[in-house]
């Protein structure tokens, strides 16, 4: 018999026992990888090619405080500014839903398009938007999702307005990261709201990735002592913001998470000490025969390891195939978009399942090391 | 006839080192099971926990929360005087015209940045908030830029100790005083004067109405004429209702609870299986004996399924001691109806303890289930044989 098939035969001696530690190591693992991939899915915002580029500009009190519209006329004079868009957030409520899973925005369509870039809309469509002071174009996911056809009228019950919109889909667009959210004419929603003269946010492309730090800095500047100061920073550190905001449910899950890591770790080495205490006298044996400790110590660490590792497999790969497969994005509403078990998460639940193979192994390792033969072979179970 | 309990006991005590990793890992499943509830439970109290049943609260219709209504002038002046409505010695009608705003804030200790809810508040709105306590400082002076700060925020938020200064739009506050709101929502909110916060955010518009009515009959006449009336397009509820409503935190914290439950509990029933297995395995020859003794199947099953329940009720005091720890520990997370800083407070109640009990005493059968019945199958001669 070779070494390898001895290791083998002694780990699936006990049939039962190598399914469950297995499938109990995997099991944790399996709950790593998803709590893992949560908290990436809220610490990691989107990024697209242009998010670079774009810098969002809201006030500095709060995005709760709108921005008058007359600062539009000082931002377009700034230079290494290609375009700029008002871009107020409606929220507005759809088909009495308790929570509308798309975002509204007021925009100026010209200006739209040249600062999301990456949205694509056939060029008749765009021109139909244009003309049409009350359409709107929709994302394609949300068109899909209920069923929207061009020609539809979409009614958006305002909850930060005080009025209801009711517009016309004349686009669909897609290529964005997020193809779910509403846009229509702020001169639409200024209208409703007998001429407003505010808007919610200021979303910028600047010319070159070179030029967005300073575009960034004068947009500071610029308003700096008026009565709407400005806050501008990238649309990735925008979104990073609302990150910050979830405050202590993120550590919330990083210790639950290494609670996990730490109940795996005092089970697996409980089931090694079970499967090696039962064969004491078999160790002995081999011990009497010329086998080392180091040797002995070598078994015990292989088959552990082995364990670990199929447990590994089952569970982070279980996690994987599972999230491959479901369409999470739809099965939550789109409150998780990506839900996307990165390799850097199946690295890391690997190097647990290899950390959990060695420690689980080296307490009945010193057990084994410990008594001498004479004690091993009197051991009775 | 049954085997005795103690037989359960002194199993348990015996094979102690297995048992004692069995035990802490169902103690943990548990734990975080309890805690996960418990922040639910703090979310959920705070907001039963926040208004008076005898105010009134008039926001706009169709708007979600306080933090979205605008309440105009005009509606305003509609309401002020109306006979329903009490006023205090003075003569004054007790209705407060408040004023929100989201402010921006800087966490301590680098945590980044937050929302915090400012409320502008005028006397009358004090007066009729008595579970807003002053503990520390004195109550803002209007025309001064002076705020009061709810103690818990201030343990969260840079530059909120007393005589801290924040700067947020033209102006830059002082905070003379720390507030305890009893652990309702307002513990979560910085307070200033109504007409001042008006003035330095430029607001025309009020956020909401607090209102007073004279009795039960004069609220529900009041309630209904708001409803009925087309011109105010407003919704006036009472205002500890309102509060309990805006739970809605606490439904993705109570899911994610759950799911964490059910995941770590199936890592925790093969585990207890495991021990389980291994310790029929170990006391063939004992229940041979027993066997042989009279005791029939149907016992050996029982004694081994209450030596499960035993061994993960053990497990789940464990876990229940462990949450203990953070009971009344303060956290703050994102609030989806004030989309600002909710500050509460774990709340371990009874009632989560024996849940969390429960489910460990049903891990643990679980788990024991399959060995218990194995090892009333053991053949009777043979079980007597082996080593």
């Amino acid at each position: 018999m070779t070494l390898p098939g001895f290791v083998i035969r002694n780990a699936f001696r006990n049939k039962r026992r190598a399914l469950l530690s297995t499938l109990s190591v995997a099991a944790s693992l399996f709950l790593l990888v998803v709590l893992q991939t949560f908290q990436r899915e809220f610490t990691l915002p989107p990024e697209d090619v242009g998010a670079s580029l774009r810098i969002a500009v809201r006030n500095k009190v709060s995005l709760g405080q709108p921005l008058p519209a007359r600062q539009r006329p000082i931002i377009e004079k700034i230079p290494g500014i290609a375009a700029v868009t008002p871009f107020t957030y409606f929220g507005g409520r759809f088909k009495d839903m308790e929570f509308t899973p798309f975002a509204q925005f007021a925009v100026d369509p010209v200006a739209f398009t040249n600062v999301f870039v990456d949205a694509k809309l056939p060029l008749d469509q765009y021109e139909a938007w244009l003309k049409d002071r009350s359409s709107c174009i929709v994302g394609e996911d949300t068109v899909e999702r209920y069923g929207l056809k061009l020609g539809e009228k979409i009614k958006l019950v305002g909850t930060f307005y005080p009025v209801d919109l009711d517009l016309k889909l004349v686009g669909i667009y897609s290529g964005t990261l997020d193809d779910r959210s509403v846009f229509f004419h702020h001169k639409h929603l200024d209208e409703m709201l007998d001429g407003s003269q505010t808007v919610g946010c200021w979303w910028v492309r600047a010319a070159s990735s070179e030029e967005a730090p300073g575009v960034i800095s004068t947009l500071n500047d610029t308003f700096a002592n008026t009565s709407a100061e400005v806050r501008a920073e990238t649309e990735s550190a925008f979104q990073m913001g609302f990150v910050s905001m979830w405050g202590n449910v993120k550590l919330l899950i990083g210790s639950i998470s290494s609670v996990v890591v730490f109940t795996l770790l005092l089970v697996a080495v409980s089931t090694m000490s079970m499967a090696i205490r039962e064969r004491f006298r078999e160790l002995a044996i081999l011990k009497a025969i010329g086998y080392r400790r180091r040797e002995l110590f070598g078994f015990i660490l292989a088959e552990s390891f082995g364990l670990a590792m199929v447990g590994a497999l089952v569970g982070a790969g279980g996690a994987y195939a599972l999230f491959q497969s479901l369409d999470i994005e739809k099965m939550t509403g789109g409150m998780l978009l990506y839900f996307e078990v990165t390799p850097r998460i199946l690295a890391f639940a690997g190097t647990v399942a290899v950390a959990l193979g060695i420690i689980a192994a080296v307490p009945p390792a010193l057990a084994v090391a410990r008594t001498s033969v004479v004690d091993g072979l009197k051991t009775l179970d | 006839m049954a085997l005795p309990l103690k037989y359960n006991v002194q199993n348990v005590v015996v094979r102690w080192r297995s048992t004692l990793a069995t035990i802490l890992g169902i103690g943990l499943v548990v734990g975080v099971y309890v805690l996960m509830q418990a922040m639910a439970a703090g979310i959920e109290k705070s907001s039963a926990n926040t208004g008076s049943p005898d105010n009134l609260l008039v926001t706009r219709k169709g708007s979600t929360s306080e933090s979205s209504s605008i309440v105009s002038r005009e509606q305003l002046r509609s309401l002020l005087y109306s006979p329903e409505i009490a006023r205090n010695a003075a003569g004054e009608p007790l209705v407060s015209a408040d004023v929100l705003i989201l402010l921006n804030q800087p966490r301590r200790e680098g945590g980044g940045e937050a929302n915090v809810l400012m409320r502008g508040v005028s006397p009358r709105g004090r007066e009729m908030r008595p579970q807003v306590r002053l503990v520390d400082g004195r109550w803002f002076d209007s025309g001064k830029r002076e705020v009061v700060v709810s103690r818990r925020l201030a343990a969260r938020f840079a530059n909120f100790e007393l005589g801290g200064r924040f700067r947020s739009g033209p102006a830059e506050y002082t905070v003379v005083g720390h507030t305890d709101g009893g652990g309702s929502a307002f513990d979560s909110e910085i307070w200033m004067d109504a007409d001042e916060a008006r003035a330095i955010f430029d607001r025309d518009q009020y956020s909401s109405l607090l209102v007073r009515p004279v009795d039960a009959t004069a609220a529900s006449n009041l309630v209904s004429r708001i409803e009925t009336d087309k011109r105010l397009q407003l919704l006036a509820r009472v205002e500890s209702e309102y509060y309990a409503e805006q739970t809605s935190t606490a439904g993705p914290i109570k899911l994610l609870g759950n799911f964490l439950a059910i995941a770590m509990s199936v890592g925790a029933i093969f585990a207890a299986m495991n021990t389980m297995y291994a310790s029929v395995g170990a006391r063939t020859r004992e229940i041979g004996t027993l066997r042989v003794l009279g005791f029939r199947r149907r016992a050996v099953v029982a004694s081994f399924l209450i030596e499960g329940a035993l061994l993960a009720s053990l497990g789940g005091v464990l876990g229940c001691a462990l949450s203990l720890f953070m009971n009344g520990y303060a956290v703050g997370t994102l609030s989806f109806s004030t989309f600002s800083e909710t500050v509460f407070e774990f709340r371990v109640t009874p009632w989560l303890m024996a849940k969390g009990l429960l489910f460990s005493i049903l891990v643990g059968l679980l788990g024991t289930l399959f060995p218990a019945i194995r090892a009333s199958r053991l053949p009777v001669i043979a079980a007597l044989k082996s080593l």
